[in-house]
């Protein structure tokens, strides 16, 4: 079991893995699991986990402009600030990576910039304390270091939210 | 006529007059949950005194510019009269842009800047080659050096060689200080308390306890002990906004090892954490990336430079970026580096004063320069030949 201070578990062990029967937990293939996987690493792109503050303002309070807003030169900016401007303005990153048609395009470019995978061996952390692990949940791959890190995985993050 | 210097990165807009000295501002905008009906704009983030729960708006995705709303609003701001004052017929501006801007992107900036704020000339250009600038500068017999910027979006490696870029042996890994801070956010929301909304506090957070380690198994080992013997454990002690304004570590004697803290403070410990989290700089596969991590990407790239310029590069790693200011980078970085190259090769890695301002000092330094006026492109020439004057003369 877990040696030293692994902290993020209450001492109640009651809830001992042996007790559920193995034949009834049920077994992600590796198909969902990659799709787990690059579910989390999306998540750690985003800018914002909440929602925008002024989402749920009615739209008669957003319109108001602010006080620096003023048009002082509005002549130079009808050029740019049309609607049809702000449609090319807001294009999502991934739209303008495939408008770039990189696959035509010889030489380097943002793709083949992209790292190589490590000629190192991947390092492996329990999912629940983070300290380094030796063993992976049988469910759904998640690493774990002791039993009481892999009782913790189970009754909150294991097989939950899965796609 | 002047020139601004502006190195405008996903986090902070680096900017200045090259005559006067540069701000660092944030380049976004950004809503709070108490100041419910304004939008704060760049600068204006100082204006709010609680900053739980900070919605951020910014103009880049994945280290691109794609919101050219937001990005001409907090130019605005810039520019405008609360800010810099700029004339625009008057004004040079040099301008930073990612490695590999996509072209769309570039044919929008020129319009932005020729066609809506009209400045009298531009100069477009990779951060990183403002670096490379410097870098020659301070260490003229130098012919060859490789620049290593790790900072919000990404961490990019580009090796210079007599002050052009080596476009084969750019290499970018896709770690950057956001993905730190959110990774943060998600353990300790997960171990200790529900943080995922606080990304100004927990960035707050990283900047002031992580660390990059020496020895990672060691620190793993002395994490995981009890009592006043993990050396590694601190007690942060996060703001409350009202009383607390700032968050800080308890100093170790004030650390409570045995029993629960009586004040009514929130308090934090991390222990792991505090390197694990640098860590990925190193090892993206721990969290499962699959790329190579710095000192690995840095080899590789040097590798596949001619052979006769490899030992002038290993002598010239310049380290750039706001993720170089983690205690301990430069040195983990150079013994990694070490142990990997040949052993009749000189290695040296050079951390900068202040890194998250090298590539302006660059830019400044180019502003000085007496060249500069035939790397510009002049508002006229663009607008008698349009973006094909500036695809020829830019090397973005």
């Amino acid at each position: 079991s877990c040696k030293f201070s692994c902290s993020s578990h209450s001492d109640d062990l009651s809830s001992s893995v042996r007790s559920q029967d193995p034949n009834q937990r049920r077994v992600l293939d590796s198909a969902t699991r990659q799709r787990r996987l690059t579910r989390q690493l999306e998540a750690l792109e985003k800018d914002n986990f909440q929602d925008d503050p002024h989402a749920s303002l009615p739209q008669l309070v957003k319109r108001l402009p602010q006080f620096d807003e003023s048009n002082e030169s509005g002549k130079r900016r009808k050029k740019t600030r049309g609607d049809h401007f702000k449609q090319r303005f807001r294009k999502n990153f991934q739209t303008l990576l495939e408008e770039e048609d990189l696959s035509v395009s010889e030489g380097p470019n943002y793709l083949t910039a992209c790292a190589e995978p490590s000629k190192f061996p991947q390092r492996h952390f329990c999912a629940v304390c983070g300290f380094p692990s030796n063993y992976t949940c049988v469910s759904c791959g998640a690493r774990y270091c002791c039993v009481r890190c892999l009782g913790t995985h189970h009754e909150t993050r294991c097989l939950k939210w899965t796609v | 006529m002047s020139t601004l210097v502006l190195d405008n990165g996903a986090n902070f807009a680096k900017i200045g007059y090259s005559h006067e000295k540069v701000s660092v501002i944030p380049n976004g905008q950004f809503r709070s949950k108490t100041s419910r009906l304004k939008t704060f704009t760049a600068s204006q983030l100082d204006e709010i005194k609680d900053p739980s729960g900070l919605f951020y708006i910014l103009p880049f995705q994945k280290g691109y510019l794609v919101n050219w709303d937001v990005q001409r609003k907090v130019w605005d701001h810039l520019f405008g009269k609360d800010m810099f004052k700029v004339d625009f017929a008057d004004t040079n501006i040099v301008i930073t842009e990612p490695y590999f801007n996509f072209s769309s992107i570039q044919d929008t900036m020129n319009e932005i800047l020729f066609e809506e704020y009209q400045f009298q000339s531009a100069l477009r250009i990779n951060a990183g080659s403002l670096s490379a600038h410097q870098y020659f500068h301070e260490n003229n017999s130098e012919l060859c050096c490789i620049v290593v910027d790790s900072s919000f979006s990404f961490t990019h490696i580009v090796p210079y060689c007599r002050g052009r870029k080596m476009k084969e042996g750019i290499c970018r890994i896709n770690v950057g200080g956001k993905l730190l801070t959110n990774h943060l956010k998600e353990i300790i929301s997960y171990r200790q308390l529900h943080v995922m909304d606080e990304t100004y506090v927990i960035n707050q957070v990283k900047e002031d306890v992580c660390y990059v380690s020496q020895d990672f198994y060691k620190d793993m080992e002395i994490a995981q002990l009890k009592g006043e013997d993990n050396t590694v454990m601190r007690d942060y002690v996060l703001p409350d906004f009202s009383s607390i304004k700032k968050g800080f570590c308890k100093p170790r004697e004030e650390m409570n090892f045995t029993g629960k803290y009586k004040t009514a403070e929130q308090i934090l410990r991390l222990t792991n954490e505090r390197f694990a989290v640098p860590e990925m700089l190193f090892h993206p596969s721990d969290i499962g990336i699959q790329e190579m991590g710095i000192p690995e990407a840095l080899v590789n790239s040097i590798n596949n430079m001619p052979e006769e310029m490899q030992p002038h590069f290993y002598k010239n790693i310049v380290l750039t970026g706001g993720n170089t200011l983690f205690p301990g980078f430069r040195d983990r970085v150079y013994t990694e580096v070490r142990a990997l190259a040949p052993v009749e090769y000189q290695v040296s890695v050079v951390l900068p004063q202040n890194p998250i301002c090298y590539p302006w000092e660059g830019g400044k330094l180019l502003a000085e320069n007496p060249d500069f006026e035939e790397m510009v492109v002049t508002r006229e020439d663009y607008e008698e030949n349009g973006h094909y004057v500036c695809e020829e003369k830019f090397d973005i």
